[in-house]
């Protein structure tokens, strides 16, 4: 990753008659860096994806990809390729002609040829020249649409939902895959998902977007530890959201009474967007310690029943019912027999260390 | 194993009375006309003993090798002319009308008149005192009605054409309406103009409807009958009609017979040779 721009969005915005797509979209992306648009589905990520590959115009704003200005800028003479929710596969040509779909007649043959089967090899599937587009299983379908937009050496790689026909094992691989490809190219990956995890587990930085906005755009672990608001911290991640009382505000601390667990100190979010008297506080499922006797080593705790449990395998959710709250989730490590230590009905008590409370700014 | 032979069983039990229809009333009239075709007919006794005298007759006269190159080639031009002017209808209404079955109802109008109404109309529209010449001599641009619009080839080429449009247009929008618009924005993202991605994806996609809507226009064309009568004269006759007068005026059933089913056979290789060679175009294009 350098520290060049290699795409600017400047307050771009798109309306379809009285209904904004995308609204104060501002949007700097440095080269060789792997971006995600996380959102879900309506919220317009697909729309700034387009709008950067030129099948749509912004209404207002400014696009400019690696400085140049892309207004009036038709999609077929942008540096930017495509990878299509669908994979987009011409029907009626095989592996090698999909491939080399986008270099016929710009460049001559043998260089083609070689290009071809250089980018089949990156994507494994060196070797399947001639088969047919009709006979391609939807992992391959997938990578005759990478090798196909990669070959052109576009200066941003533009996924639309680029894993979600495939099943989950496949995904999986794919994405360290992918991930590892970009990283070796160096080029640019824009991915639009909805998909939280594979947004979390591939990219540089996210975009997380909402009702036509960027809500927030910071790096995976710190869209998850400091989400700037009550929609962004529950959708990246489960999180329990508690009302509180702002009794104290400082520079770097608050003073706060949260619902249910009484007085504490937290640490500011300087991601939140403002403070008021009543705030929203966040605390993550796994940063809940459950217990049958009230845990001494923590400084806030909280009594309940529990009301649902599910195990997952690798670690247990357990639903927390808490006079005066919203039920409050818990996650845990099974113990070494990977049985259940709490049943529906227990009576439970709930670890909590002030560190790890969330401070999500004002409740609107 | 049960079961897709009982499924089997449904499917033919289904479709009998259909074959039973389809059975009696194409395949029998075949088998007479092959059995007329070897038989003979001096005046109005019909010899039943079989011989080649029709074939070896009407392979050597010249008017049989004129009347069907000719309809061979008007149904040809027809052919080219209707798809040609069909596809562009087409692709209108697949990729641009908004309100598709508003339009795919437009297309069927011709069909609410019968067919022969349709030839008498383009009769009074072409004819020495018809529309066109009336409204070109009133508005002043020629002195005396033009001739050269009626009974010609020219002529019937015009009215098969507008006759047969729905049939080339509705074969070539369903292939077009198949086709997934992001195949077409695929093909912009790797660089075509809008020209380029209609010659490389649009059109290879479409050849089949193309091949589909030839056919339908191509076979019945070359065999018809009432168009060249009415509207063709003397240069726009067609193999049909002598096919006509031999079961007609000149009485003679098996040369009529042995007439239609040559006419059959060149239709037929014509076809093959255009289904070979048209998907051949259609997997070269890249």
């Amino acid at each position: 990753m350098t520290e060049k721009n290699i795409i600017e969005m400047k307050a771009v915005e798109k309306r379809y008659g009285s209904f904004r797509a995308a609204s104060d979209i501002d949007l700097e992306l440095k080269e060789g860096e792997f971006f995600s648009l996380l959102g879900p589905s309506g919220c317009g990520k697909t729309t700034v994806l387009r709008m950067i590959a030129g099948f749509q115009e912004p209404s207002r704003g400014s696009i400019l990809i690696d400085g140049q200005d892309m207004a009036g800028v038709p999609a077929n003479n942008r540096p930017t390729n495509m990878v299509f929710q669908s994979y987009a596969i011409f029907p009626h040509l095989n592996v090698a002609n999909n491939v080399a779909y986008g270099l016929r007649g710009k460049v001559p043959k043998a260089e083609i040829d070689a290009r071809v089967t250089e980018v089949l090899e990156m994507v494994e599937l060196g070797g399947l020249h001639r088969r047919g587009a009709n006979e391609l299983s939807g992992g391959q379908r997938q990578r005759v649409a990478l090798a196909r937009a990669l070959i052109m050496r576009p200066k941003v790689l533009l996924l639309d939902e680029p894993l979600s026909a495939l099943d989950k094992k496949l995904r999986e691989q794919m994405q360290f895959e992918m991930r590892n490809l970009q990283q070796s190219l160096g080029i640019t990956f824009v991915m639009v998902t909805h998909d939280q995890y594979e947004a979390m587990t591939m990219s540089d930085r996210i975009g997380v977007m909402f009702d036509g906005r960027l809500m927030q755009i910071d790096t995976p672990a710190t869209l998850y530890a400091r989400p700037c608001n009550r929609a962004v911290a529950s959708f990246i991640g489960e999180m329990n959201i508690l009302p509180a009382l702002l009794m104290e505000e400082g520079n770097s601390l608050l003073l706060i009474d949260a619902a249910g667990f009484g007085r504490m100190q937290i640490e500011r979010n300087p991601n939140a967007s403002g403070h008021a008297r009543d705030i929203l506080v966040g605390i993550r499922p796994e940063q809940l310690e459950i217990k049958a006797e009230k845990p001494a080593d923590y400084p806030a705790t909280v009594q309940g029943t529990v009301s649902n449990v599910a195990f997952y395998g690798e670690n247990i959710h357990y639903h927390v019912a808490v006079d005066g709250i919203d039920t409050l989730m818990a996650v845990s490590v099974p113990n070494y027999f990977h049985t259940v230590d709490f049943n529906r009905g227990d009576a439970v008590w709930l670890g909590l260390q002030e560190a790890s409370v969330i401070d999500l700014g004002k409740d609107k | 194993m049960f079961k897709l032979r009982s499924e089997a069983a449904k499917g033919y039990t289904l479709s009998a009375p259909a074959t039973a229809y389809v059975g009696f009333l194409v395949a029998a009239p075949l088998i007479i006309l092959i059995a007329y075709s070897f038989w003979s007919q001096t005046y109005v006794t019909l010899d039943k003993s079989l011989t080649l005298k029709n074939y070896r007759e009407a392979l050597a006269d010249p008017l049989v090798h004129h009347l069907m190159l000719r309809s061979i080639w008007i149904a040809g031009a027809v052919t080219l002319t209707t798809v040609a002017l069909a596809y562009p209808i087409a692709y209108f209404i697949a990729m641009k009308a908004r309100k598709k079955t508003i339009w795919l109802l437009l297309i069927t109008i011709p069909f609410w008149s019968s067919y022969l109404l349709r030839v008498f109309a383009w009769k009074l529209i072409l004819g020495f005192n018809g529309v066109m010449n009336s409204a070109l001599l009133g508005m002043g641009l020629i002195d005396e009605p033009l001739s050269f619009l009626l009974y010609n080839e020219f002529a019937v080429v015009l009215t098969l054409a507008h006759a047969w449009a729905p049939f080339a247009i509705l074969p070539i929008y369903v292939s077009l309406q198949k086709i997934d618009p992001s195949l077409l924005e695929a093909a912009t993202d790797l660089g075509n103009t809008p020209v380029q991605r209609f010659l490389r994806v649009t059109l290879p996609l479409t050849v089949q409807g193309i091949i589909a809507a030839c056919l339908i226009i191509f076979i019945p064309t070359v065999g018809d009958y009432v168009t060249p009568a009415l509207v063709g004269g003397s240069d726009g006759k067609m193999i049909a009609n002598l096919i006509q007068v031999q079961f007609g005026a000149a009485n003679n059933w098996p040369l009529g017979a042995t007439l239609s089913l040559l006419a059959m056979m060149s239709v037929g290789f014509v076809a093959i040779v255009f289904v070979i060679a048209g998907r051949g175009v259609g997997r070269r294009i890249r």
